[in-house]
């Protein structure tokens, strides 16, 4: 008797008390959805926390963070921008480094008209547009030339042209940034997400922020490597590169990403513990009532297992049916589960803005953990039809 | 066909032994029409069930077409009720949420028949049985001998050598008994041994030879006992 077979059976006798079946299965899909929650809640999270850290696209900020004898010699040093224009010409040259982002901030007042607020402006080189997503939502973009040449061009923040021109199109007016003319080219997009405040910026090409501001120093200084295994390798190389140049010891640094990888797996791990735990009981919970079940359908179906026996059933046969009967009832609840875990995750994620991380991989692990479940917990009823006397269930009213 | 040597049936009823069978030995040659008849209580069913292959005698030896089957294993004795046996019930026994036809294949699905093949076994059946347009009716829509040559239908498609039915009118009326035996006979016509357990005389009469069972022993039997 095939598989196929076992299960259409299956199928047709779990039909036949749906209601029964459903509210049967309702421990295995709350166990299984709450798996597949925590797990794509967790790699989401655990995904955008390491984006977080470590920036997208292979990054990884540098630091600097003087020592205490610096501090003495230079009570300044924190006001003073610890990158310079040499330093990042000579982290070019590093071989493990693709790109060098910098940039450098300040705040300072822009006007339009009679109106004036406090703004944050940030001079920014060609590579932090190709790391960082300035999606420009009208006008255009930086071009090639206005790197080079030091345009008076500025792209503001959606949230700046709220508050300087009331929400009109702001693309073509001219403001006074630092009591310089600067022309705006474009507008970024609204940031999405939940948590995301929009603040009042903007953006200017390096080259204009240093006749601005008379600066040529940058405040924040990012790495790309070509490839994710290079990172660690392209940072120790630039943070060693750059105390050799300043003849500091340890001032310059960046995160060491196998210690938060570390950090990041200890606290997924008591979290899975957790909430696995949970998960574990309310599986444990929903098996033993397909147990239960089980055991009440062998009662109720002796007599059917009478008749299968004087037609020629073995006990195996038996057993295979009640085992692949109740496989197909927590297979069929475990499916169930996956997809409202499936559908809660997505929800979840929309709101927290990062990416749903559901697998193939925690799919088909539920998928199968539903059915080892199914047997484990249709062991015993299986069982006990199998061990059914034919002539005593034949008699079975 | 069927050899029954010195065959006893004990059961426990807590510290005593009840004999049910005691030391019966029959033989039923290949193609007999044979009625079992006897009071209730004297061990027909019993008698029937050893037969069956779905009880073993106690002590004593059973040969089936030859074969020694009492010391078979447990799934031995299935394949042998699979392919050699077919029962027919008083209570019918069809499996309430099957159609006719679903029912009529179930031994074909344990005798590993493919799906196409169990179908058209299983149509041709019920066609000689007379049902062929109840072929997709629940066994609840169905009357008493529908249901009765349902079940024989079921009986006979692994074409087995030997049907016993065990009081296979006893829920039904005189009219429909009578075209289940005419039934049975036509099998018998067709050469498939038959054993029939009844109570009616004149379903008995069907047969070529009465056994009479008194408290577990064979009474005496009709002029043409074998043995
Ligand atoms: N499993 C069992 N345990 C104990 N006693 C049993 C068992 N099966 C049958 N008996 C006893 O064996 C005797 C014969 O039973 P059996 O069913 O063979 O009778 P029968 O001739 O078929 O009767 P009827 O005509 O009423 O069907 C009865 O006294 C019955 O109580
Ligand atoms: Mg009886």
């Amino acid at each position: 008797m095939s598989f196929f077979e076992n299960l259409m059976m299956a199928l047709s006798s779990l039909k036949a008390h749906k209601m029964r079946s459903i509210l049967t299965m309702l421990g295995i899909i709350i166990g299984v959805g709450a798996v597949i929650i925590v797990v794509a809640i967790g790699q989401g999270g655990e995904a955008m926390l390491k984006t977080q850290i470590t920036g997208s696209g292979n990054t990884m900020e540098m630091f600097y963070q003087p020592s205490d004898e610096e501090m003495r010699a230079n009570p300044n040093i924190f006001l003073e921008a610890p990158f310079k224009q040499e330093d990042i010409r000579a982290l070019e040259q590093i071989p493990e480094v693709k790109r060098v982002v910098a940039s450098s901030t300040k705040m300072s007042a822009a006007k339009f008209k009679e109106k004036s607020v406090d703004i944050s402006s940030t001079g920014i080189n060609k590579a932090y547009l190709q790391i960082n997503e300035l999606n420009v939502a009208k006008g255009r973009s930086f071009s090639a030339a206005d790197f080079l040449g030091g345009s008076r061009v500025g792209l503001i923040s959606n949230k700046l042209q709220e508050e300087l021109f009331k929400g009109k199109n702001a693309v073509g007016k001219i403001i006074l940034v630092a009591n310089q003319p600067i022309e705006i080219i474009g507008v970024l997009e609204k940031p999405t997400g939940l948590l995301a405040f929009g603040s009042m910026e903007i953006y200017l090409p390096f080259q204009t922020w240093k006749i601005i501001y008379g600066s040529s120093d940058y405040t924040q200084v990012t790495l790309q490597a070509a490839s994710a295994e290079q990172l660690q390798t392209a940072g120790k190389k630039a943070a060693n590169l750059l105390n050799k140049m300043h003849n500091t010891e340890k001032s310059y640094q960046v995160i060491n990403m196998e210690e938060i990888a570390q950090g990041i797996g200890q606290v997924t791990r008591i979290m899975t513990l957790i909430i696995g735990s949970i998960a574990g009981i309310s599986l444990f919970v929903g098996g033993i009532g397909v147990m239960n079940i089980m055991l009440v359908s062998v009662t109720e179906r002796t007599r059917e297992i009478g008749i299968r026996m004087a037609l020629g059933a073995t006990r195996g046969q038996v057993l295979t049916q009640f085992l692949i009967e109740s496989m197909t009832l927590t297979l069929i609840g475990g499916m169930i589960g996956i997809l409202l875990g499936w559908g809660v995750s997505e929800v979840v994620s929309l709101f927290a803005g990062w990416p749903s991380l559901i697998s193939w991989e925690v799919v088909v692990g539920g998928v199968l953990f539903s059915m080892v479940i199914g047997v484990v917990f249709g062991i015993l009823p299986a069982n006990k039809a199998a061990k059914l006397d034919p002539i005593e269930s034949l008699r079975y009213e | 066909m069927i050899q029954l040597e010195s065959i006893t049936r004990s059961f426990a009823l807590g510290k005593e032994q009840i004999r049910v069978l005691n030391d019966i030995s029959l033989t039923i040659a290949e193609g007999e029409f044979v009625a079992i008849m006897g009071p209730s209580g004297s061990g027909k069913s019993t008698l029937m069930n050893i037969i069956g292959c779905l009880d073993k005698p106690s002590s004593g030896e059973y040969y089936l077409g030859g074969e020694n089957v009492s010391g078979y294993s447990e799934n031995e004795l299935a394949r042998v009720r699979n392919q050699s046996i077919g029962f027919v019930f008083q209570q019918f026994h069809l499996l309430p949420r099957l159609t006719a036809l679903k029912n009529v294949e179930l031994p074909m699905i344990y005798a590993g028949v493919s799906k196409a093949e169990r179908q058209e076994r299983a149509e041709e059946a019920l066609t000689k049985m007379g049902l062929r347009d109840r072929m997709d009716h629940l066994p609840n829509a169905l009357s008493g001998g529908q249901k009765q040559r349902v079940a024989i239908a079921r009986a006979i498609v692994n074409k087995p050598k030997l049907i016993l039915a065990d009081e296979p009118t006893g829920a039904l009326d005189t009219k429909t008994s009578i075209s289940i035996m005419e039934q049975f006979q036509e099998l018998n016509s067709e050469g498939v041994t038959i054993v029939v357990v009844t109570h009616e005389p004149e379903v008995a009469e069907y047969a070529n030879r009465t056994i009479m069972v008194r408290d577990g022993r064979l009474q005496s039997a009709s002029a043409a006992d074998g043995r």
